[in-house]
């Protein structure tokens, strides 16, 4: 069974449709990677399936939890407290970190677990002590973010996401906001993270990496999925000419 | 003036400064709270509140404080005992309700209670317009992180949002506060016996201009103690940006 399914899902803002019969698949331990040129409709695919956004019609399930279908051609979500626990089983990564800036870097990681999964906070700070090793943060427990640089902001957000033990962790352009130097240690993480088989989804825009990191490759475009497969058919020798463009613009930026 | 007259005036003052800072604790206590509750109706998505909470801010910053309090002090009596009037002529059955207004008129702390009414629900309006334009400041990624943890609607506003709104109301709060501390001297004007009040009586005893400047004295060390406050909270939230 998948992790996640997504069926038919589209979203409109007013009159622009954003994403237009999106259908994908998850499966435990599968790292996808979400590319396409800005304003495909990445991101808010990965916000409706993370309930920051409101999807029009679709299904979406997570873990075999019903979080969206469609009735009669309506939109209909799962109750609140259903889709609160489907929330807790999916982690998001902010392209701008989205730290509490009042709170230090313990603070911010016990947080949830001690707030919302009620956790004893002994407990909680002793897991936390291990991620932030894991993240190469040790010692910076008592540091507030703005002291922090940007990719070690981003590596205390993924640690927070990742102390409330999510299935399936989401990654929202995750280096758009640092400079090139630090892009690299945070896909150091993510790469970690791969190899201890987290299911991961990651929107971005570097090509390389996800060549490198994922086993599944989505391609968007104008709100449609247009090619999706493995990396080395994807990057390397796809039949489909919005693709191949992409590709092409892409490798002569860089 | 000689120095003793001095002395003398100062001392007199000092002698009405605890109706001063009454007058302006009072107003704190409760047009703070007053003007997050304010804040709150503002933002109430039923239209309607949100509208006559805009025409209350609207009033209240629209139109003089000293007219305000004078409104409150001398209208409210009035209409009340227009009322009254009016009730004892029918005979109606309203008339308790009334009497008992009445009587409240006519209390020896209603010209304290009236000034810490208009002073704020005054000061609530100005309060409220600063605690939206913090509320607002926050963006809105902060929103959906707490989200995103699973944090419900009061975590995320009492444990996320409120700490920081805090942090960026300070500044302005500050400039609010001391511009309170001189709008005291507005109660001068329904004769609260307040520094101002007694310094323009003692500037008539003397003959002298010299009390006024002993008035301004007084008001440039509250606001000197009030700006050191303000410092030492900016302090204390400075571990953070």
């Amino acid at each position: 069974m998948s992790i996640l399914e997504v069926k038919g899902l589209s979203k409109s803002f007013g009159d622009v449709k954003v994403l237009k019969d999106i259908s994908f698949n998850v499966e435990q331990g599968q790292v996808v990677s979400i590319i396409g040129p800005s304003g495909s409709g990445k991101s808010t695919l990965l916000r409706c399936v993370n309930q920051l956004e409101r999807a029009d019609g679709g299904e979406i399930t997570v873990d075999g939890m019903k979080m969206l279908t469609t009735r009669e051609g309506k939109a209909v979500y799962a109750n609140k407290k259903a889709l609160r626990e489907i929330r807790l089983k999916i982690g998001l990564v902010f392209q701008n970190f989205n730290l509490f800036p009042h709170k230090s870097v313990m603070q911010n990681i016990i947080e949830a677990p001690v707030h919302v999964l009620k956790k004893n906070k002994q407990e909680a700070i002793e897991e936390a002590n291990e991620l932030l090793k894991k993240m190469g943060l040790t010692g910076k427990e008592k540091a507030y973010p703005c002291e922090l640089s940007g990719g070690q902001q981003q590596r205390v957000s993924i640690a927070r996401a990742l102390a409330l033990k999510p299935e399936l962790l989401f990654f929202d352009e995750p280096t758009s906001a640092l400079d090139p130097e630090l892009t690299g240690e945070i896909l150091k993480v993510i790469q970690e993270l791969a190899k201890e088989k987290m299911t991961m989804v990651i929107v971005t825009h570097e090509m390389e990496f996800a060549r490198d990191v994922s086993n599944h490759v989505i391609f968007m475009d104008g709100g449609y999925i247009v090619e999706e497969g493995d990396p080395s058919s994807l990057f390397g020798n796809t039949r489909n000419e919005r693709t191949k463009q992409f590709l092409k613009r892409y490798k002569g930026m860089s | 003036m000689n120095f003793e007259q001095v002395l003398n005036v100062s001392k007199i003052l000092l002698e009405y400064l605890p109706n001063t800072l009454k007058l302006f604790f009072f107003t704190l206590l409760f047009s703070i709270p007053l003007g997050a509750v304010v804040t709150w109706l503002k933002r109430c998505r039923f239209k309607p509140v949100s509208w006559l909470t805009n025409f209350y801010i609207l009033i209240m910053r629209g139109t003089p404080l000293m007219l305000q309090i004078v409104a409150a002090y001398y209208a409210i009596p009035m209409i009340v005992k227009g009322a009254k009037d009016s009730a004892a002529a029918s005979g109606s059955q309203a008339g308790g309700f009334i009497e008992f207004l009445d009587n409240c008129m006519h209390s020896e702390n209603y010209m304290f209670v009236t000034l810490v009414v208009a002073f704020a629900l005054n000061y609530a309006a100005y309060f409220a317009e600063i605690f939206r334009g913090g509320l607002e400041s926050i963006p809105v990624g902060q929103y959906e992180a707490a989200s995103m943890l699973g944090m419900t609607k009061a975590q995320t506003f009492f444990r996320i949002i409120l700490p920081q709104v805090v942090k960026r109301v300070i500044p302005a709060t500050s400039n609010e506060v001391i511009v309170l501390v001189k709008d005291t001297s507005l109660a001068t004007i329904i004769a609260y016996a307040e520094i101002m009040l007694k310094a323009k009586q003692m500037m008539n005893t003397y003959s002298s201009i010299v009390p006024l400047f002993i008035a301004g004295l007084f008001y440039f060390v509250m606001n000197a103690i009030v700006t050191v406050a303000f410092v030492l909270i900016e302090k204390h939230y400075n571990y953070y940006r």
